[in-house]
């Protein structure tokens, strides 16, 4: 379970003026496992940053967000970091990777990084590439070379290819054509029905009602 | 809870009146890849260059916890401290010509280095030799070759080689890709990130490339006038970074 307890953020922008952005005022929900909620507003209320507090990325002003009964807001570098990899899957917005690494090795780095023997990292992202449609005379190159659409599966696949308890997801559904966004439902659907708790950014509606998301509407929740 | 491989207490440099580094507290846990940022003259090579023994700080504590065993860095004989940077420290310096021999063939740079932690048998040492070639990507072939026939990049390379081939415990990278071009930056940073990643490389690199530290670094801290004004996670402290200079070092840079 995810618990968000009365978190406030905000920034302060030294180099400009010292404006200060006040994003979240005593904002309060909670995932339960197996559940997916969707986090609704318009661009800029704040939705990626509430994904970036739950992951570490950002820091929050006041309240406490609790995981594994533990609250991020308190914990230190290396106790976030081994969260992270025990815990928490994130699939940002676009894929970051250092140029000439394989798709095939993107994928198979959160495995090996804990410790995950090869072959049997082979093997599963190899059965995940498949699963996303992805051609087989891509598996070796350099993601960065490839459609919008395909780097997003790539990202997808990387979040995915690990059995974590909770998962953030940045719009795992954009840029994608209609077919390959119901294999991405799927593989949500099926982590969901394995009572993964999930909090994500789905822009379509169709998504939205596939996956039969809880919505927190983030107009309603940041009124202040 | 584990305990840090290496902490650094209070630990403090200056040249005559010049400040070099203060009151430096950090501590860095095995596995763990930790980048310092700064602008020139911040005390980054400073704080390295004390951490990994190349010059004696003031004051402070410099504590390195070794499979259980502590030492206390700034404490020891000097005798026993050249052991210890021998058989427990690396250094890759920004200009592979510091770290080389360029007289001496590639194989005897990287030879050279195990022998120096009692290896003896020349069969063996060759073999490891041409195995961390291989490993960094340099032909094989080229074993017997002297370095000043290697280009920048393929220098770095053997550079790396020589350093990881004996397993040091913490490594200390200063600027590894600065003098190179960017086309070969990329291959010695990937290179550089496979290998933290398959032998759980212990790092500290000094870069003032906010890019390289995203990539490379889990931890970061940031350095101004010689002293750490902000530290954490590098994808929390470049995101949401809390203090005036650090904000405006990560919104300085470029994108293409």
């Amino acid at each position: 379970m995810i618990e968000v307890k009365k978190v406030n953020k905000s920034f302060t922008l030294f180099n400009q003026n010292n404006a200060k952005i006040t994003v979240f005022k005593n904002l309060n929900f909670e995932v339960n496992p197996g559940e997916i909620v969707a986090l609704k507003g318009p661009s800029g209320i704040g939705k990626s940053s509430i994904l970036k507090m739950i992951y570490g990325s950002y820091i929050i002003d006041k309240g406490a967000i609790i995981i594994n009964n533990k609250n991020i807001a308190t914990l230190s570098a290396q106790e976030i970091l081994k969260l992270r990899k025990t815990s928490i899957g994130y699939v940002s917005q676009f894929l970051k990777v250092i140029p000439r690494i394989s798709a095939l090795d993107v994928i198979m780095e959160p495995l090996l990084n804990s410790g995950d023997n090869k072959n049997n990292a082979y093997k599963k992202s190899i059965k995940l590439l498949k699963d996303l449609n992805i051609e087989k005379n891509l598996w070796h190159l350099s993601p960065l070379t490839f459609s919008g659409g395909e780097q997003q599966r790539i990202n997808i696949a990387r979040g995915f290819i690990k059995d974590l308890p909770y998962l953030l997801l940045d719009e795992p559904t954009a840029s994608l054509d209609s077919r390959n966004r119901d294999i991405i439902i799927n593989l949500i659907k099926a982590k969901s029905n394995r009572g993964v708790s999930i909090i994500g950014i789905f822009h379509d509606e169709y998504s939205r009602k596939k996956l039969n998301v809880r919505e927190i509407d983030l107009n309603i929740e940041t009124k202040h | 809870m584990i305990s840090p491989l290496l902490k650094v207490t209070n630990l403090s440099k200056s040249y005559d009146n010049i400040v070099g580094c203060k009151n430096i507290s950090m501590s860095l846990y095995p596995g763990e890849v930790l980048g310092i940022v700064g602008e020139s003259g911040s005390g980054k090579t400073t704080l390295i260059n004390c951490l990994s023994g190349n010059l004696e700080p003031d004051r402070g504590k410099i504590i390195f916890n070794i499979n259980n065993k502590e030492t206390n860095f700034l404490n020891i004989s000097e005798s026993e401290k050249r052991k210890f940077i021998r058989t427990d420290l690396a250094f890759v310096h920004q200009n592979p010509r510091d770290g080389l021999r360029l007289n001496v063939s590639a194989g005897g740079n990287i030879g050279e280095k195990l022998m120096s932690v009692g290896n003896r048998h020349y069969g063996n040492i060759r073999s490891l030799a041409t195995k961390w070639m291989d490993k960094v990507e340099i032909d094989k072939s080229r074993i017997d070759d002297l370095p000043i026939t290697f280009s920048g990049g393929m220098l770095q390379r053997l550079q790396i080689a020589k350093n990881l081939i004996t397993s040091p415990n913490v490594i200390f990278m200063d600027e590894p890709t600065g003098g190179l071009d960017v086309s070969v930056q990329a291959r010695v940073l990937d290179l550089i990130r496979s290998l933290v990643n398959e032998l759980n490389l212990t790092v500290i690199i000094v870069s003032h490339d906010l890019a390289v530290i995203r990539l490379l670094a889990d931890k970061m801290i940031v350095m101004k006038n010689g002293t750490v004004i902000e530290s954490g996670l590098s994808d929390q402290v470049l995101e949401d970074p809390q203090q005036e200079y650090t904000q405006l070092l990560v919104s300085s840079v470029l994108h293409v």
